[in-house]
């Protein structure tokens, strides 16, 4: 079965963007429009990888992995950060509160696939 | 990648968000400067600025990225405190929100490329003072080009940073407007001589399992690369008790080919955690060609003084003198290009082919007899997908594309066109089909007979082409599929299709079929399949002694397959070879009749039916059919077709009924007592002295030990059982 990914961003283009590539190399990819909607879907979809923004309405993408890591379902989810910010702090941050990696936009279709395998074989 | 019509689409998506964004932006602005300086409204202007970048990023739109970049880096400060929003911070906002509309504008194609240099400096200054001495807007710092503008958008590539995160590269290189690529300094490039395997070294901090990493997989990834694990430190390793599971104890070291690129390697590692240690070295030697001994590049001069005592001991214990070191690296790494090829007895692939089959029963024993929970204990599905991997390899060890067996073909009907005077167009399909190796060897004869029966007597002369309004070149199509476990190899001619009066009048000369015996046109059409028929007024040198079309059938019926005929008269003749994949794992449903076990396969099954009282109705006193949502469709007890009956004839109310799909009847329906299973199975063929008996398809051996026959579902549902005048209802069954 291949590999299901929940994509958070409140941008519709980007996350249609997200699903074409991602479906493109054979993931299955369900989305959701923010952190609060984010963190709902996990529960539905029990992704095998969350992809999430940062800067997003409600609740933004540090609060929602700090919340997904709460979960202890979700203790060993690989959390990517998929942000235009690439500061060490926002790194940091993202980091203490649980995510596996960052990778900055715009990404490359191909690259982004790579690293997904690279924490979700 | 996905598609451009869907990047378009996606892309007027972005626009409409940029639309949207802008509003947004321009109401946050203008709320700012009516004095409304709250944390939301300015998070909510950065928010928009900052959406509008990070898509045009994606869609490259390289202005646009590099102008909302700025402008967002000026959001970002203000939102975050470090710049004041003073009227004048604000004015200058508002101009560069002007300038970012007219970008988008510029990207939607609907305007020209806005002159962003006086906005540009503006964000600039404010970012650089602060917000203090903002009053750029009147007074451009011309000596500004915004060409060169430098926008860090990127951290250097090549460094990791403390926090574990090395930025992936995420530059799609054409529209990368600030000249990041990743990097990849080869010291292949530094030295001549050959270049030794790199050495990776990797120590996982404890804490490397935090955060859903697993640096497991990043020794996987090297191993893909060619990595081989040389060491593995567990000096680390606590006692049991004290071991946490979710901590990392080990040390890998692996040796990875030169061949592989430093930077190839190094990106396995992006997503360790931060103090994980990660070496990537490579032997002194690669870096050093003066260095003696081991590499002298003649193989006519044998080195004789070997640079250390054990490298002597190893050479001097050869017969011949010890190969330079590099002559054989260099055969290595030719190796490693050119594709190799091994050749093997067949004899060995097909016992391989047995024992794998055999695993594949022992598989099926042990998930029979442990319980579920046992199952899981001693990780039996994973030895089963094993299994499976290994069987579908070794099959396809003996695979090749059916072209082999057709190649012959188009020279044949070359030949034949000279001396019959038919000429004959050629269609061929599916010739890159994949058959084993044996079956396409022992097609290669019945197929010329067909190809030649067709021609000769399938084909008819030009002249009588014409006469009946065909074109006066025959057509013969030549066809492979796959479908489940079988393959069907069709020859279809569209010539005048098979003579039945003819063929019947000449089996009752030659003694075949009694005088009075009573044949439906496809019994006619099989009589043609019968030892010693033939119909060629003359005989020819092609065909018409009789022993074609029988050649035919016993080679196909020795290979476990049949020959189904089917003929219209006036429109052509269809001969298809039904054959079986040599060993193959059959996904079957396990009935029962009579309690007996047999093998149903499951790609002919569509549903299974428990009729209700009154379904199931007999049509004529030997007949019966379901009715199933307005279809009537045939149904055959299967207990009575193998003779199984028990003393009393069960109801079909206590039976089931599987419709099966067939190729000659259409959908069918099969009685049978109970389904008891699921399962893949090994098909084992029947024994050659075994007479072939239509219906059977082959048996296997079930979990528990004993023997199920397979049904052959399209013989079963063709051959003529007591139950077998179907051709009626063939209608309602459309």
């Amino acid at each position: 079965m291949s590999k299901l990914i929940l994509a958070v961003d409140d941008s519709a283009s980007m996350r249609m963007l997200l699903k074409a590539s991602l479906t493109a190399q054979g993931f299955r990819v369900e989305s959701a429009d923010d952190g609060e909607h984010g963190l709902e879907r996990m529960h539905d979809v029990v992704p095998d990888l969350l992809i999430t923004d940062i800067n997003m309405p409600k609740m933004d993408g540090f609060e929602l992995i700090e919340a997904v890591r709460a979960v202890p379902q979700f203790r060993g989810t690989p959390i990517l950060v998929l942000s235009t910010e690439f500061s060490d702090d926002k790194k940091l941050r993202a980091r203490s509160a649980g995510a596996t990696g960052w990778i900055t936009k715009p990404f490359d279709s191909e690259k982004l696939g790579a690293a997904i395998r690279r924490v979700c074989p | 990648m996905p598609v451009s019509d869907e990047l378009d689409e996606i892309q007027a998506i972005f626009f409409e968000e940029c639309t949207e964004g802008l509003a947004v932006a321009e109401q946050g602005l203008s709320a700012m400067a009516a004095g409304d300086v709250s944390k939301e409204v300015i998070a909510g202007v950065f928010r928009a600025v900052h959406s509008i970048k990070g898509g045009s990023g994606a869609f490259g739109h390289a202005a646009l990225l590099a102008f909302s970049h700025c402008f967002e880096n000026v959001l970002d400060e203000v939102r975050g405190g470090k710049i004041a929003a003073t009227p004048e911070v604000t004015k200058v906002m508002l101009t560069a929100f002007d300038v970012l509309a007219d970008h988008v504008a510029a990207a939607q194609g609907v305007a020209g490329p806005p002159s962003d240099a006086a906005a540009l400096a503006a964000l600039e200054e404010v970012l650089a003072t602060k917000g203090a001495g903002t009053m750029a807007i009147a007074s451009p710092a011309p000596s500004t080009p915004v060409e060169t503008t430098p926008v860090d958008i990127e951290p250097a590539p090549a460094e990791a940073d403390q926090f574990g995160f090395t930025p992936v590269i995420a530059g799609v290189e054409e529209l990368d407007p600030f000249g990041f690529e990743p990097v990849g300094v080869s010291m292949d490039d530094l030295g001549s001589g050959d270049p030794q395997p790199w050495t990776v070294r990797f120590d996982p901090s404890r804490a490397a399992m935090a955060n859903g990493a697993e640096p497991l997989l990043a020794v996987r990834e090297v191993e893909r690369l060619g990595g081989v694990m040389t060491e593995v430190d567990i000096s680390a390793l606590p006692p049991l008790r004290d071991l946490d599971p979710e901590e990392s104890y080990l040390t890998w070291t692996l040796s990875v080919p030169a061949t592989v690129e430093e930077s190839t390697i190094s990106e396995c590692f992006d997503f360790v955690a931060p103090d994980s240690v990660v070496e990537i070295t490579r032997a002194a030697a690669s870096m050093a060609p003066a260095m003696p001994a081991p590499i002298d590049p003649s193989p006519a001069e044998p080195k004789t003084a070997p640079p250390t005592p054990v490298l002597a001991l190893v050479e001097t214990a050869n017969e011949p003198p010890p190969p330079p070191r590099v002559t054989s690296t260099a055969d290595a790494r030719q190796v490693e290009v050119v594709q190799q090829t091994i050749r093997v007895d067949l004899m060995k692939l097909d016992m391989l082919l047995n024992l794998v089959g055999e695993l594949v029963i022992r598989n099926s024993i042990l998930s029979d007899r442990l319980p579920p929970v046992d199952q899981e204990r001693v990780e039996l599905p994973e030895l089963a997908r094993l299994t499976r991997e290994i069987q579908d390899n070794v099959m396809s060890l003996r695979a090749q594309p059916i072209r082999q067996a057709f190649s012959r073909v188009p020279r044949m009907l070359r030949d034949l066109a000279g001396e019959t005077g038919k000429q004959v167009i050629l269609e061929v399909s599916g010739e890159t089909t994949e058959v084993d190796k044996g079956v396409i060897e022992k097609i290669g004869d019945p197929l010329t007979h067909m190809i030649r029966n067709a021609v000769d007597h399938g084909i008819e002369d030009p002249a009588d082409r014409l006469a009946a309004g065909k074109p006066a070149e025959g057509l013969i199509k030549l066809s492979a599929e796959q479908k489940g476990a079988r393959i069907f190899v069709r020859v279809s001619d569209d010539g005048k299709g098979i003579d039945r009066v003819r063929v019947r009048a000449k089996a009752i000369e030659k003694g075949i079929i009694a005088a009075d015996a009573v044949l439906s046109d496809e019994e006619i059409d099989q009589l043609i399949c019968a030892p010693g028929f033939s119909t060629a007024d003359t005989i020819s040198s092609i065909s018409g002694r009789g022993v074609g079309m029988d050649v035919v059938r016993s080679n196909v019926e020795a290979l476990g397959g049949r020959v189904d005929i089917t003929s219209t008269p006036g429109v052509g003749t269809t001969f298809t070879m039904i054959l079986p994949l040599t060993l193959a794992i059959l996904d079957g449903m396990i009935v029962r009749l009579s309690g007996q076990r047999f093998v149903l396969p499951l790609t002919n099954v569509i549903e299974t039916v428990r009729p209700e009282p009154g379904q199931v109705r007999p049509m004529t006193p030997t007949s019966e059919v379901i009715e199933l949502r307005g279809n009537y469709l045939p149904v055959k007890r299967l207990t009575d077709m193998f003779g199984l009956n028990e003393e009393a004839r069960r109801s079909p109310e206590e039976s089931l009924i599987i419709i099966v799909e067939s190729e000659s009847v259409g959908n069918v329906g099969l009685m049978v007592d109970t389904i008891d299973d699921r399962r893949e199975v090994v098909i084992k063929s029947l024994d050659q002295n075994l007479y072939p008996i239509r219906g059977l398809g082959g048996a296997t051996i079930l979990g528990d030990g004993s023997i199920a026959l397979i049904l052959d579902i399209d013989a079963l549902v063709a051959s003529a059982g007591p139950i077998t005048s179907n051709a009626p209802l063939k209608g309602l069954a459309a």
